[in-house]
């Protein structure tokens, strides 16, 4: 599932998608550390997911928000038209 | 009015001048006449109170500290015995004389305020050194009379000859002051002091402390302020300054401040070192005269002159009679600023034409010029009489008693001086007129008149030591009386007399026979264009420092530029700023924009890091 998602973040090239694929690797990312609480016994794991899916949210508002102003200014999202950081 | 008092005005007088006029009064003439005219003035009667209380109350000295670093101190501070008030009273009022006449020659000159702010500043360093109670003080205002003369040789900075005179006097004269600033290093190493009074004491209590070394290296300072053997080369070209200038700095004082400072400082020359100054002086005396044969500028046969009585004064300093060098200092500066004054008002008179082929008949335009111009000559040749004579009566003594060698050579340096004087006035002074410059030369007026009046007297009365007011010069009466008690006293009195009056009338008549009244050519050149070229050539030492300078140190020079260019700027400073460069054009081509290249630089990173990690465990 990380896998999928970093090679998303790789190959495509709308924002969105590689957004999504974010997503997808922070969610990879849970289940290894859901799964490894469980192995291990402890509740550590378990914690840290709560604060990344915490943080997760907060950073979705935040990054579609960017996305949504940056197709208002440009009328684009894909990542090869926006190389330059000024106009 | 306390006599500390009296000198510190004499000190400050000058200075406040100088500054007054170069803040205030570079466009204002007049104003900077008068200011440093009344500056000479103070000096001048400030330096009579001070030798007036001196006569009363004894030597004098009072200083304050100046700078102390960690255990070694300096001292300003000023020192008056009767050699310094000797020094002062001479320094003062040939500097009063020269100022006065300054006023008529600068007459028209477009920055007259600048040389008499010049002339202010000289006379504050010359009586600095006069004054100075050790030898830092000493060296301190040995340099300010350095930068002084730099200033007022280059006081026609348009003319390229002046510049480059006054770069070369300032330079040569750096050679000296090296081992001057040595053997005051030294001096303070050995002895653990510089104040000159306090040297005396110890030297006196314990005569094994002198050191050779040290009076070798501040003999080096002597050499170069006057212009002796091998830093003569630069007082002739000096003279590319204006007259009054050559009079004062280049023949009456600064010059003589190197043989002042010998007298000085005469109680730390070891008995072995004092032939070989004789012998310098010796050798001075003779190559001068004859280098001044082949001159034909008025200033620079003066200048030439100015070497070998320099050389005189050496020469008797090194048979161990530093009084008798102070007299013929004295009166020389009497006699030779005589000439130079009355050289630069015949100068005047012939609108700055000084080739004396040129001149000829100036006898009848300008009787009173020419009449104190055959006194300073007279007294310069030392005609029976006149103040020249008794100096140089009184060296040539000390010379027959000393070394019969020494005693022919400045003999032969006396007829010399009757030779080269005759031959610059037959051909200036008699005959017709040879230019029109000649022609229309006119006789100049009080202002010039007055000083030469004045000069001429004392070069007449100069000599005859009972009449010096207010006890002066007892060193000078101290070494004739030693004289006078020498053994073989009479015989060579008479024998000095003889030879030195036959030197002097033999030179002047042959001059005469020679050249001619108001000659055009030199006949020496037209006859025996060798030997001329030869003079002329005065032993090519200027083309050989010329050929050191140019061939030797150019080269090391250049190679030291080379190597400052390749090393240190090309390889440490751009190559530097290059490697900065060079990364950051690399760094630059990372920074595309594109986010897939980022991620896959981060892809890179983790693997390389993981690769790391893995490795190290």
């Amino acid at each position: 599932m990380f896998a999928i998602g970093f090679l998303g973040v790789i190959l495509r090239k709308n924002t969105l998608v590689l957004f999504m694929s974010l997503e997808l690797m922070l969610n990879a990312v849970n289940l290894a550390l859901v799964a490894f609480s469980r192995y291990n016994n402890t509740m550590d794991g378990n914690l840290f997911v709560f604060f990344i899916i915490t943080v997760a949210a907060a950073e979705v508002a935040v990054g579609l928000a960017i996305i949504v102003a940056l197709y208002r200014k440009r009328q684009t999202v894909m990542v090869d038209e926006l190389k330059a950081l000024e106009n | 009015m306390e006599a500390t008092n009296s000198l510190l005005l004499v000190l400050f007088a000058p200075l406040t001048a100088a500054c007054l006029i170069a803040f205030f009064c570079r466009q204002r003439p007049q104003a900077a006449i008068a200011l440093s005219l009344s500056a000479a003035g103070v000096i001048f009667i400030a330096s009579l109170m001070a030798t007036l209380q001196f006569t009363r109350l004894g030597d004098l000295s009072a200083s304050m500290e100046w700078l102390r670093l960690g255990d070694f101190v300096v001292n300003m501070g000023l020192f008056l015995d009767n050699t310094a008030a000797t020094m002062l009273m001479m320094v003062s009022f040939v500097g009063l004389l020269i100022h006065v006449f300054s006023v008529g020659y600068m007459r028209g000159d477009a920055a007259t305020a600048r040389f008499f702010g010049g002339l202010s500043i000289f006379m504050f360093s010359m009586l600095g050194i006069v004054l100075a109670d050790n030898l830092v003080m000493l060296f301190v205002f040995w340099e300010l009379v350095g930068f002084s003369s730099y200033m007022l040789i280059g006081h026609y900075i348009a003319k390229d000859e002046a510049a480059q005179a006054s770069k070369k006097a300032f330079i040569v004269n750096r050679v000296g002051d090296l081992g001057f600033l040595l053997g005051i290093v030294f001096a303070y190493w050995h002895f653990g002091t510089t104040e000159l009074t306090e040297l005396a004491a110890l030297i006196e209590l314990n005569p094994a402390l002198i050191n050779g070394t040290i009076a070798a290296l501040l003999m080096c300072g002597f050499i170069g302020k006057s212009a002796q053997f091998p830093l003569h080369v630069w007082l002739p070209d000096a003279m590319a300054g204006p007259t009054p200038v050559s009079a004062l700095i280049h023949a009456a004082t600064m010059v003589a401040a190197g043989v002042y400072f010998l007298i000085r400082i005469v109680c730390l020359f070891p008995v072995e070192l004092l032939p070989s100054i004789a012998w310098l002086g010796t050798g001075v005396a003779l190559y001068a005269g004859f280098c001044a044969f082949a001159q034909s500028d008025i200033k620079r046969i003066l200048a030439y002159s100015t070497l070998s009585q320099l050389g005189y004064m050496a020469a008797v300093f090194g048979l161990g009679y530093p009084g008798l060098a102070l007299f013929h200092l004295i009166t020389h500066a009497f006699f030779k600023a005589l000439l130079f004054l009355g050289a630069g008002s015949v100068i005047h008179g012939c609108h700055h034409e000084q080739n004396i082929f040129k001149m000829g008949g100036l006898f009848r335009k300008m009787p009173m010029t020419s009449g104190t111009f055959l006194i300073g000559l007279l007294a310069l040749c030392g005609v029976y009489g006149l103040s020249g004579f008794y100096s140089k009566d009184a060296i040539l003594i000390a010379a027959g008693l000393h070394s019969n060698l020494i005693f022919f050579l400045l003999v032969l340096g006396a007829l010399l001086t009757a030779g080269y004087m005759g031959r610059l006035f037959w051909i200036a002074f008699l005959g017709r007129p040879n230019s029109a410059a000649a022609e229309n030369a006119h006789e100049s007026g009080p202002a010039m008149l007055l000083p030469l009046i004045i000069l001429a007297l004392l070069s007449i009365a100069g000599g005859w030591l009972n009449l010096w007011p207010l006890g002066l010069g007892e060193i000078i009466q101290d070494d004739q009386a030693r004289l006078h008690a020498s053994v073989a006293y009479d015989a060579m009195h008479k024998k000095v007399v003889i030879a030195g009056s036959v030197a002097c009338l033999v030179g002047l008549l042959l001059a005469l026979l020679f050249y001619r009244m108001g000659a055009q050519k030199d006949r020496l050149q037209t006859l025996a264009a060798p030997v001329y070229a030869f003079l002329e050539s005065r032993l090519w030492f200027d083309e050989l420092y010329d050929f050191y300078v140019q061939k030797v140190q150019q080269r090391v020079a250049l190679l030291l530029s080379f190597l400052d260019v390749s090393i240190l700027k090309g390889l440490c400073m751009r190559g530097s700023a290059g490697l900065v460069a060079l990364v950051s054009l690399l760094l630059r081509m990372l920074h595309t924009g594109n986010l897939h290249n980022y991620v896959a630089w981060f892809l890179a990173g983790v693997l390389l890091l993981s690769a790391f990690v893995f490795a190290c465990a």
